[in-house]
């Protein structure tokens, strides 16, 4: 493969806007989030740092900043430390596949889908050796949980996708999003409604978000692996489950609900207004649903998810066979 | 079409030329051949370094993040030699997969960030352990140093279509292919087998007067 000057440029302006959209994300999402929670519960939410309240998660990133990172006695340091580095990280190079218009990418690889799925996996290793190396026993439950949810529900998640990338022929994103194109009733969602609700469902599990929030737990576990973080450790884990969150609503605009293609005028605004649509749905979820039990979660997944997601491929295998 | 609306709005004509220019300018060859081996050297230093923290680490957390580090180093390699499904699966599977079960298993034992779980190996380990590390050396490294001249045939590896390792995993090497598959299978019987027993007992225990 040449290396051309090009793509390098492109490269390096792709990592630096996903990095300030991901920042943005994180500011807007909480405002939005305890807004919400704020009309759900018949209540305004924040309200006094500017209009509505907007500049609220702009003060508080201010207080995160300047707080001291507290670090348990006898815990594992360096692992305490990296944690949520690592949880942070690998997050920037998943945005880069994302096909957020027909012609704005940041990286086009032909294993796209793949490459997110290889990434999202050290998620979920950072959150377990945050909380193991806490040394604090909610912790170490928190990680514990977080270890057989994420591993749970990966599966029938990759089902689902496996049955789009199937349906497409590719795991290309652009390719797939391309494959959507035309009309409305294009989108995968009519065609695959049951990959898109098993991938609805393991979205809020693979993203530690309620009623699938036990890991956290806050009721429960004080706040489960994070229990320990203060500062920007803690606001490094608070960033990467709402940019996770925003990962999984750009991979539903994309793989589901058409990427670019609109009604009318495709383009960008349509991916953006897509995510929006679905973050603010998970948002919707997390205030109106109680918190599962753990037997409960796992019986969902394995009992109802895994068997519902191997018929939905074997049914979308036979499809194709026919078709062809 | 998006692009070219947001180009007139912002009032910015792009000139092909001009790009064709930049897309143009490759890197030559021998900056080529620099960046390759800066790679593997990273990589090398990843799995070496990541193998050394495994074995000489405190606790068994420690040596698990050191297997991830060599997992990473061994994916790069994947990369590096043109097959980037390779280095995928490896990242999804062992790291996100395998790893992370590890992490369950040593989570159910109990242990402690203060590693005290850590005994020095003996003499006779040791050299078990050096015997064993050498041996496969000693065995696969004479065969990869003589077959090197083969394989080096084409210097620069060619990326394989996904079709057609698909087609090759399910028409000529769908022996081998099923074959790791029982391997997997008899691994869990063997595991379901293990706690079944240890179950049994333990409520014979409880019945027993």
């Amino acid at each position: 493969m040449d290396i051309n000057l090009l793509s390098a440029i492109k490269l390096v302006i792709a990592l630096a806007a996903i990095i300030l959209l991901l920042i943005g994300n994180s500011v807007v999402m909480v405002w939005l989030e305890r807004k919400v929670a704020g009309y759900v519960q018949r209540r305004p939410g924040p309200y006094v740092v500017g209009p509505h309240g907007i500049l609220q998660t702009v003060a508080d990133a201010v207080k995160l900043q300047v707080k001291q990172i507290t670090i348990p006695g006898s815990s594992d340091r360096v692992l305490f430390l990296l944690a949520p580095v690592l949880s942070m990280f690998p997050m920037f190079l998943m945005f880069l596949v994302i096909p957020f218009g027909p012609w704005l990418t940041g990286l086009e690889v032909n294993l796209g889908l793949l490459l997110i799925l290889a990434f999202a996996g050290l998620e979920s290793l950072a959150v377990i050796s945050g909380g193991w190396a806490s040394n604090n026993k909610y912790g170490l439950l928190g990680a514990a949980r977080a270890v057989s949810q994420s591993v749970a529900y990966e599966i029938p998640l990759i089902l689902a996708m496996l049955a789009i990338a199937f349906q497409n022929g590719s795991l290309n994103l652009t390719v797939i999003t391309a494959g959507q194109a035309g009309w409305v009733w294009n989108w995968n969602i009519f065609s695959q409604p049951l990959a898109f609700l098993i991938f609805v469902i393991t979205c809020f599990g693979e993203t530690n978000r309620a009623p699938f929030d036990l890991p956290e737990g806050e009721s429960e576990l004080t706040g489960g692996y994070h229990t320990e973080y203060s500062g920007m450790g803690f606001a490094l884990f608070f960033m990467a489950e709402y940019t996770s969150m925003l990962l999984v609503s750009f991979l539903a605009a994309v793989l589901f609900l058409g990427g670019s293609s609109g009604p009318v005028l495709d383009g960008v605004w349509w991916t953006f207004l897509k995510m929006g649509g679905f973050m603010t749905f998970m948002i919707w979820v997390r205030w109106t649903f109680p918190r599962v039990r753990f037997d409960q979660l796992l019986n969902i997944n394995w009992k109802w998810l895994l068997p519902l997601g191997l018929l939905n491929l074997w049914i979308t295998a036979i499809v194709i066979k026919v078709m062809q | 079409m998006g692009g070219l609306l947001f180009a007139s709005a912002v009032g910015v004509t792009p000139t092909p030329s001009f790009f064709q220019e930049l897309a143009a300018m490759v890197l030559p060859t021998l900056g080529h051949q620099i960046m390759a081996y800066a790679a593997f050297g990273l990589y090398v230093l990843l799995i070496v370094g990541g193998g050394l923290a495994a074995a000489l680490a405190r606790t068994l957390v420690r040596a698990l993040m050191g297997l991830v580090v060599t997992f990473l180093g061994v994916a790069g390699m994947y990369l590096l030699m043109a097959s980037p499904f390779l280095a995928f699966m490896q990242l999804l599977i062992y790291i996100g997969a395998i790893c992370v079960l590890i992490f369950f298993a040593i989570m159910l034992v109990r242990n402690t960030a203060s590693g005290e779980e850590m005994h020095l190996p003996g003499l006779g380990q040791a050299a078990f352990a050096g015997l064993s590390a050498v041996g496969v050396l000693a065995v696969f490294g004479p065969v990869i140093v003589l077959n090197a001249g083969a394989l080096m045939k084409d210097a620069l590896p060619t990326e394989t279509p996904l079709a057609e390792l698909g087609e090759g995993l399910l028409n000529y090497y769908v022996m081998p292919f099923e074959l790791i598959s029982v391997i997997l299978l008899v691994a869990m019987a063997g595991g379901a087998f293990l706690a079944y027993e240890r179950r049994f007992k333990a409520q014979d225990e409880v019945t027993k007067p």
